[in-house]
């Protein structure tokens, strides 16, 4: 009904100033985006908008439609080239900036302005498919304050650019309360409502199931985070973090495997469940694509959705494709492993015909100890210490760059030639040599120690803590942890990699620094990412409710978050109506006085008419009320002294003031 | 001081123009603020009675001109008589040149002496052949004119209204002045007896003592919202001029004086605006109602918040 | 239809003319989305699935910003608009087939200046403005104007869609204007008709005191103020100044001259035209319609009043 008086759509063709803001604010919405879109578009937004920024400034005409028409066309035969297909995510945001581009050139009217903004909101939106930085953030934050001024421009006023600037940031500082408590109470759903696209998921790194000389090396000069946690009450000692990762038993004479046995679900101790000298703590995961997740050895309970395994992997259903934080309990001691099923066979298979001296060396241990007293069980645990010994006594080196070790019998040139390592060979060769002896021996990979971040008490894990032990099969005692590294570079366990390796290796930038103001920044803004992380990035199903119960809310579901929600927002709304509203009075003080006289004579029935001089007033207001003479006449001389007179100064202003206040205005009978 | 002999002279010009206190003090006000007065009203309301004895109460040299139609220029303003024995010219000064000046029926002149005479108004000089005569000081015409419209009159082109500060209407006497006109002595003896109140070089103090009066910049406010809105409404053809807003802070200083007060008031504004803003605004015909001066000024007061 | 229109009157508190100024409270002030409005919360939508969808906490806020932006928006649209003081202003007479200007007084009371207010009425043409604040804009609004008589304007639409377009905010307000339109004077009319104007018609001379006209021998009546003492000072007799009056051409049109076979209309719009001739002549003109009469004058508001008289005939 109102439609029909609407002159809408409105055909305005774009004015100059229209242009240059959506012009201006194109290259904000798409350069986040030209670090991950095909070359070939990232080059054509560039030109285009160069081109239309030409055009622009030589007041010249949109290109023939013909023309965009080919492009358009190119364009989208280009996104098919590159992905194939037209369905997901990056396909999308190439769309999106392909028709943003082609729309920048061929608008002439406000709509197509219009157009132009919503593809912007939307290509704002898409970047955060890509990277949730809080950097990123920011950036949309500026963003947003361009593109919504230049949404403004569209309204066909004369303002400012700093006047549309200033605008457009007050509208967004005021939608921020709006978004804070949706961004609280909204529902959120967990997972996918349809399946991800597949290429969601790209350029994670970590540990992986294969460990092979220079693998975990290479992780080692990363200062990226692997996870953060937070534990109940203190840090444990820093010798106990040991935080399992993929076990590895199958050897090819290089490289260790996971295999590809299935993972069996461990059956549950109950006897386990009633330990008291368990650590609790909390694990923030970043997203590597692989099933593990990393615990403290030993794990007791493992997460929803995640088993512990019969090798205490901790495995989730799905692989970790997103931040994901879980609650852990660990024991730090050696699990009481009675009735401990016997080692399978695999944990012994070898090769055979490699490496012939290792095999000779332990052979000999093996024959030296079974003539000995403590044969049998025990003599397995003295191979174990007389090959730590083994390592402590000869010269081993713990070094990052160790010589390249080829052929076949990698761990004799290791154990007997270079001597020189990182923790993947220790561990490597001790695995080898325990199962040449006949121990059951596999490899352990996980990440060890971590540093705690003074700032807000998280323990932070990093790439560069990625590390490799064993673990060998003793009867009665079960599976026992051994770091031959541990016996080769002690300050490796006890202080970390940078005081474990000589001087002149080569560390992860932080790794290695000595600069503490440095140090403390880092640790200041690894704070803060860790607090953007786990609390806007991490805002989920799970956190929401701990939140809103922590917040007072008694039981947080749908229905309660919902009506907190509607209640908020109408608040809120209700201070915006008030602001929108409000009569900002600018009266000086003296008229604000006399303002006060009328209104309080109003209820007698002598409202001040507004044209009515003060004179005439007081003399109207006597008549009616001739008991008020003696004070009006006072009132009125010194507001027409203060208003129109050269009276000045506060007092008489607060005899006025104090003369309106004590009229007595007596009901009218 | 002054604030007495103006009492007294409106006091005394009461006496003899009974009923009318509100229009001699006009009258008064117009002259301290040195403006001109027109008086449009129906013949016999005292017009003349008020002229003459405002002349005789402040002591100023009297001239009547009654205007006509074959009237000229020349004799209202004077002439330059060529003297034969002398063989030079000789300026014979017209009746303009009095300290008061009533000009009877200007409608009756025609547009060129009624321009001439209104020119010398302004300049309070006269230019003949040549020389300029200035015009004694105090200077103030009282000029009246018929309201009807009849043939063979020229009335005052707008353009020329705004040369006289105030357009006033005296009106009828009522009842109770009226009996006292009807029993009392003829008024133009009583006029003729009347004694001067003051001398004219006390009527010049008091105007120059209009400067004294003070004028806030919220009455400032006021009367910029007076005369805004005559630009804008649809009421008026046009609107008030610059001139006019500032012919009414002027009328409005002298009515604070008269009423003893240093300081102008908006109800001072009020009280001069359908005198002074009366004969410079006209109705627009596309304005449904009212019509008249008063009508307008009140319409136009009532339409002005003061700020 | 009438019901729906009886529906509007009540629904936009439309009561015919409205006493000046008129403000705009928040009652008045109706506030709708706009189509690109409906766009946005499309998007926003599609946003909110993909966040949901991927899992991304910062596109839910972005949504959720953005939400809250198309919320503040209504406010400011609104806010824009609300409390914005109307009154008619002046309006200029014009002859039919013209377009009337409506001059309408808006005035912005408040600290904030209002941007890109659009004022149109029924029929039309829109206008865009700004109002700085804490003034009183002047906005002419053209209307058409067909037929002679009183032109009244109806209802007059303030809208806006400041700042963000998503947001219309709109008022319907009807002030009491009224403008006077003239007859449309005929194209090609015959002439003036001069002669069928009886005894004055045509006359240009006549004694008078406008315009001097020449010198004449001095006779012993005249006045001293008459003699030409310029020509006496060069010796020469006495002489009186001589002087004409004015242009005293009179002209009466009327009515039932006119060819009976004319209709009103036709008939207006002749003594329009013939009007506007005399009085391009500066003639004395003077008009007779039934029921009205006006005698011959020349001044400016003679012819105002004549125009005036043409227009309301048998209104």
């Amino acid at each position: 009904m109102a439609a029909k008086h609407k002159k809408s759509p409105p055909a305005h063709p774009l004015t100059r100033s229209q242009q240059a803001w959506l012009i201006a604010s194109a290259p904000l919405t798409v350069a986040p985006g030209i670090a991950y879109v095909p070359g070939w578009l990232a080059a054509s937004v560039g030109i285009a908008l160069l081109w239309r920024a030409v055009l622009w400034w030589r007041h010249a005409a949109a290109p023939p439609r013909w023309l965009l028409n080919a492009l358009a066309l190119a364009g989208c035969v280009g996104v098919f080239l590159s992905f194939r297909h037209f369905f997901g995510k990056d396909p999308g945001v190439a769309l999106l900036i392909l028709f943003l581009w082609l729309k920048l050139l061929e608008m002439r009217q406000a709509r197509d302005g219009l157009v132009v903004v919503f593809l912007s909101y939307f290509l704002l939106f898409t970047h955060f498919m890509e990277a949730q930085g809080l950097g990123l953030a920011g950036f949309t934050v500026l963003a947003l304050v361009v593109v919504t001024a230049a949404l403004s421009s569209l309204a066909q006023t004369r303002q400012s650019v700093a006047a549309r600037l200033r605008l457009s940031a007050l509208m967004l500082a005021q939608a921020a309360p709006f978004m804070l408590i949706l961004f609280l109470l909204f529902p959120r759903v967990q997972g996918p409502l349809w399946g991800m696209p597949r290429d969601a998921y790209s350029g994670m790194s970590g540990l992986s199931d294969v460990m092979e000389p220079g693998s975990i090396s290479n992780l080692s000069l990363s200062g990226a985070v692997a996870f953060r946690v937070r534990f109940e009450g203190d840090i444990p000692p820093r010798h106990s973090l040991y935080w399992r990762g993929p076990v590895l038993r199958q050897f090819d004479g290089r490289a260790w495997r996971a295999g590809f046995q299935r993972p069996i679900r461990r059956p549950q101790d109950p006897q386990e469940m009633t330990l008291t000298d368990s650590v609790r703590y909390t694990v923030t995961l970043e997203p590597h694509n692989r099933h593990w997740l990393f615990a403290l050895e030993m794990p007791l309970t493992a997460p929803a959705d995640a088993i512990i395994s019969n090798d205490y992997q901790v495995l989730s259903k799905q692989p970790i494709r997103s931040r994901i934080r879980y609650d852990m309990q660990s024991r730090l001691n050696a699990l009481p492993q009675t009735g401990a099923a016997p080692a399978p066979r695999t944990d012994l298979a070898l090769r055979p015909g490699n490496n012939p001296r290792t095999r000779a060396l332990l052979e000999n241990w093996r024959r030296e100890l079974n003539t000995g007293a403590d044969a049998g069980a025990n003599a397995d645990e003295a191979i174990v210490h007389r090959m730590l010994d083994y390592f402590r006594r000869e010269s081993f080196f713990y070094t990052l760059t160790p010589p390249l070790l080829d052929g076949r019998h990698s761990v004799d040139q290791f154990l007997f030639e270079t001597r020189r390592g990182f923790c993947e060979h220790y561990a490597s060769a001790f695995v080898f040599a325990m199962r040449t002896a006949g121990i059951p021996a596999r490899v352990v990979t996980g990440y060890q120690g971590g540093e705690r971040n003074p700032v807000d008490g998280y323990l932070i894990v990093r790439q560069s803590d990625a590390h490799a032990w064993a673990e060998v099969w003793l009867a009665e005692r079960g599976w026992v942890r051994v770091d031959p590294t541990a016996a080769v570079a002690p300050s490796r366990i006890e202080a970390g990699i940078a005081s474990a390796l000589a001087e002149g290796e080569p560390l992860p930038f932080m790794i290695g620094a000595d600069l503490d103001w440095l140090r403390a920044m880092y640790f200041r803004w690894d704070a803060v990412t860790n607090g953007w992380n786990q609390w806007v990035l991490g805002y989920d199903t799970l956190r929401q409710r701990e939140t809103l119960s922590r917040l007072g809310m008694r039981q947080p579901n749908w229905k309660s978050m919902t009506t907190a929600m509607a209640v908020l927002c109408g608040l809120l709304l209700l201070g915006l109506t008030f602001w929108a509203l409000h009569k900002r009075a600018r009266l000086t003080p003296v008229l604000r006085a006399w303002n006060r006289l009328s209104r309080r004579l109003k209820r007698a029935g002598l409202a001040r008419q507004d044209w009515e001089g003060p004179a005439d007033y007081a003399i109207r207001v006597t008549q009616a009320r001739p008991e008020l003479a003696r004070p009006m006449a006072d009132i009125a001389s010194l507001y027409i002294g203060l208003r129109y007179g050269k009276l000045d100064g506060q007092k008489p202003l607060d005899e006025l003031r104090r003369l309106i206040a004590g009229l007595k205005i007596a009901r009218q009978r | 001081m002054s604030d007495s002999l103006m009492d007294q002279t409106v006091r005394q010009a009461a006496r003899v123009v009974l009923g009318k206190e509100r229009q001699i003090r006009l009258a008064l006000a117009c002259l301290l603020a040195r403006g001109h007065l027109l008086i449009e009203d129906l013949p016999g309301v005292g017009k003349t009675i008020l002229a003459h004895v405002l002349a005789k109460s402040l002591g100023l040299d009297f001239h009547r001109i009654q205007c006509t139609a074959d009237m000229l220029p020349a004799d209202i303003l004077g002439v330059s008589i060529y003297d034969r024995e002398r063989s030079t010219f000789q300026f014979h000064p017209g009746p303009i040149f009095a300290q008061l000046v009533l000009v009877d029926e200007i409608n009756r002149a025609t547009p060129r002496t009624q321009s001439a005479l209104l020119e010398a108004m302004e300049e309070h000089q006269v230019t003949c052949e040549g020389e300029t005569h200035l015009l004694p000081r105090p200077f103030f015409v009282i000029a009246t004119q018929n309201p009807s419209h009849q043939i063979g009159t020229f009335p005052l082109p707008e353009s020329q209204l705004d040369r006289f500060l105030m357009r006033i209407e005296i009106g009828y006497p009522d009842p109770e002045a009226e009996r006292a006109l009807l029993g009392g002595a003829d008024r133009r003896e009583l006029v003729a007896d009347l004694g001067p109140c003051m001398t004219p070089e006390n009527l010049i103090e008091l105007q120059r003592s209009l400067q004294n009066v003070h004028v806030s910049d919220a009455l400032i406010a006021y009367v910029q919202a007076l005369v805004e809105h005559t630009r804008r409404a649809p009421d008026f053809k046009t609107g008030l001029s610059p001139r006019a807003g500032l012919a009414l802070l002027r009328a409005a200083r002298a009515w604070a004086l008269i009423d003893h007060r240093d300081l102008v008031l908006p109800e001072d504004i009020q009280a001069v605006l359908p005198a002074v803003a009366g004969h410079r605004l006209h109705p627009a015909n596309s304005a449904p109602g009212a019509q008249t001066a008063a009508d307008i000024a009140t319409a136009l007061i009532g339409a002005v918040p003061i700020p | 239809m009438q019901a729906v229109s009886a529906f509007k009157r009540w629904l936009f508190r439309l009561h015919g003319p409205e006493a000046a100024p008129i403000v705009l409270g928040q009652r008045r002030v109706y506030v709708l989305p706009t189509r690109a409005g409906l766009a946005y919360a499309v998007s926003l939508g599609v946003m909110l699935i993909g966040a949901i969808n991927y899992n991304l906490s910062l596109g839910y806020a972005l949504v959720f910003l953005l939400a809250g932006l198309g919320l503040v928006t209504i406010f400011h649209t609104f806010r824009n608009l609300a409390r914005i003081e109307i009154s008619p202003g002046r309006v200029e007479p014009v002859f039919a087939g013209e377009t009337a200007h409506f001059d309408i007084q808006l005035r912005n009371p408040g600290k904030q200046a209002r941007h890109a207010l659009r004022l149109h009425f029924v029929d039309g043409e829109t206008v865009s403005t700004d109002l700085p604040p804490d003034a009183v804009t002047l906005v002419p609004l053209p209307l058409p104007a067909r037929e002679r008589g009183w032109l009244r304007p109806g209802r007059l639409t303030l809208e806006t869609r400041y700042p963000l377009c998503l947001i219309r905010a709109w008022s319907y307000v009807e002030p009491d204007m009224r403008g006077l339109v003239y007859p449309r004077p005929e194209t090609a009319p015959p002439p003036l008709p001069l002669s069928a104007s009886g005894d004055s018609g045509g006359s240009r001379s006549g004694a008078g005191n406008e315009d001097f006209s020449g010198l004449r021998a001095h006779r012993p009546a005249d006045s001293p103020h008459h003699v030409a003492w310029k020509a006496v000072a060069r010796e020469q007799p006495l002489l009186v100044k001589q002087f004409t009056g004015a242009n005293t051409a009179q002209v009466w049109l009327d009515w039932d001259a006119l060819p009976a076979a004319l209709g009103v209309e036709a008939g207006l719009s002749r003594l329009t035209r013939w009007l506007l001739d005399a009085h391009a002549e500066g003639l004395a003109y003077g008009l007779k319609l039934p029921g009205k009469t006006l005698p011959p004058d020349h001044s400016p508001r003679q012819f105002e009043d004549c125009l005036e008289a043409l227009a309301l005939h048998g209104r």
